[in-house]
């Protein structure tokens, strides 16, 4: 039998199970325990070594993102990237920089993601955010911060397709994600997604720990 | 609804972003004298025009960076976006004239509102 003492790994959406609108029209659920870094360099200095401890191109276009395999890293600033996976080889790309200028922030436990997919889910997020995320303007791979609800997230375009429709993951501070799961079942609501209740405080402490 | 131009990230809605005040003021070179007009005007005292006004804003929501607006205070026009540390560039704008005849800068009694440095720093009992 596990100590019960020992302290456990738990996610902030533990208490939920993905859920979904009718016919999957939107589906709704949890990517958690992923690593996430913060980078933050000079964009001449940080490509090379981007390059050769991850293997990915450091995107300096605004608003877009790279990816190979489960590694990605996301434009967040003019200096400023997010680099995730589920081992995302920061320690490699820390070891690379370490003669330079640079910072690398572990902040896996700051955010985590959850995943909004199906064919409607463009018209379920249009309604939460006022970014402009029609296929002609935000696509695969794009990435943006900005407000949905009152909650601050970065939305990422995963990827698309012709049958499935896009896949967006949302990162998403801790303390916001239970907030903002309910706002996007809300949201899904059109299409036959299941209410879900806000759960916060000595309720959430319970509910995380049944899920277990 | 205000649509702002972030340079970074493109045209975005005002509640991402926050307001940072008057741009282009900067601390004034530190002397061993330095009067309390002078900290005040630094502080303090900011222009209040009607017509183009330079602003900070940060994308809050966003790329979180700085950057600088000129924007019409009299219509909301944004005149401008630049980066911070740059010179304002050159505009012309849309200044209406209002039914009174108010001059550009200001409204409603100039003459009573005109406040001299030197005045305000007596009367002021600041520490």
């Amino acid at each position: 039998m596990a100590d019960p003492t020992a302290p456990e790994r738990r996610s902030p959406l533990a208490h939920r199970s993905p859920i979904a609108a009718e016919r999957d029209a939107v589906r709704l659920a949890e990517i958690p325990f992923l690593t996430k870094h913060i980078l933050r360099v000079d964009p001449e200095i940080g490509a090379a070594a981007v390059k050769s401890a991850l293997g990915l191109d450091l995107p300096q276009e605004p608003l877009t993102s790279s990816r190979s395999n489960e590694t990605a890293c996301l434009w967040l600033g003019p200096d400023e990237w997010m680099i995730v996976g589920q081992d995302n080889g920061a320690a490699g790309l820390a070891k690379e920089l370490a003669q330079e200028h640079f910072q690398l922030t572990d902040v896996s436990d700051y955010y985590t993601e959850v995943e909004v997919s199906g064919p409607r889910a463009r018209e379920a997020l249009m309604k939460l955010t006022t970014l402009d995320i029609h296929p002609r303007a935000f696509q695969a791979g794009q990435v943006a911060g900005s407000l949905f609800g009152h909650a601050n997230a970065w939305l990422w375009l995963t990827g698309e397709s012709d049958d499935d429709g896009p896949t967006f993951r949302l990162i998403v501070r801790w303390s916001m994600a239970d907030y903002l799961w309910c706002l996007l079942a809300e949201c899904g609501r059109e299409w036959g997604m299941p209410e879900e209740q806000p759960v916060a405080g000595e309720a959430l402490l319970q509910a995380s720990a049944q899920s277990l | 609804m205000f649509v702002i131009k972030c340079p970074n990230c493109g045209e975005r809605d005002l509640s991402e972003f926050s307001y940072g005040g008057e741009a282009h003021i900067s601390r004034p070179e530190w002397r061993d004298e330095m009067s309390d007009t002078e900290w005040a005007e630094f502080v303090f005292m900011r222009t209040n025009p009607k017509g183009v006004f330079a602003e900070r804003w940060n994308h809050a929501a966003g790329c979180r960076r700085w950057f600088n607006m000129l924007r019409n205070t009299a219509t909301d026009d944004i005149l401008a976006v630049y980066g911070m540390g740059e010179e304002p560039p050159e505009v012309t704008a849309n200044l209406p004239a209002t039914p009174s005849g108010e001059a550009a800068i200001g409204s409603g009694n100039d003459e009573a509102k005109v406040i001299d440095a030197g005045d305000a720093a007596d009367g002021g009992g600041g520490a």
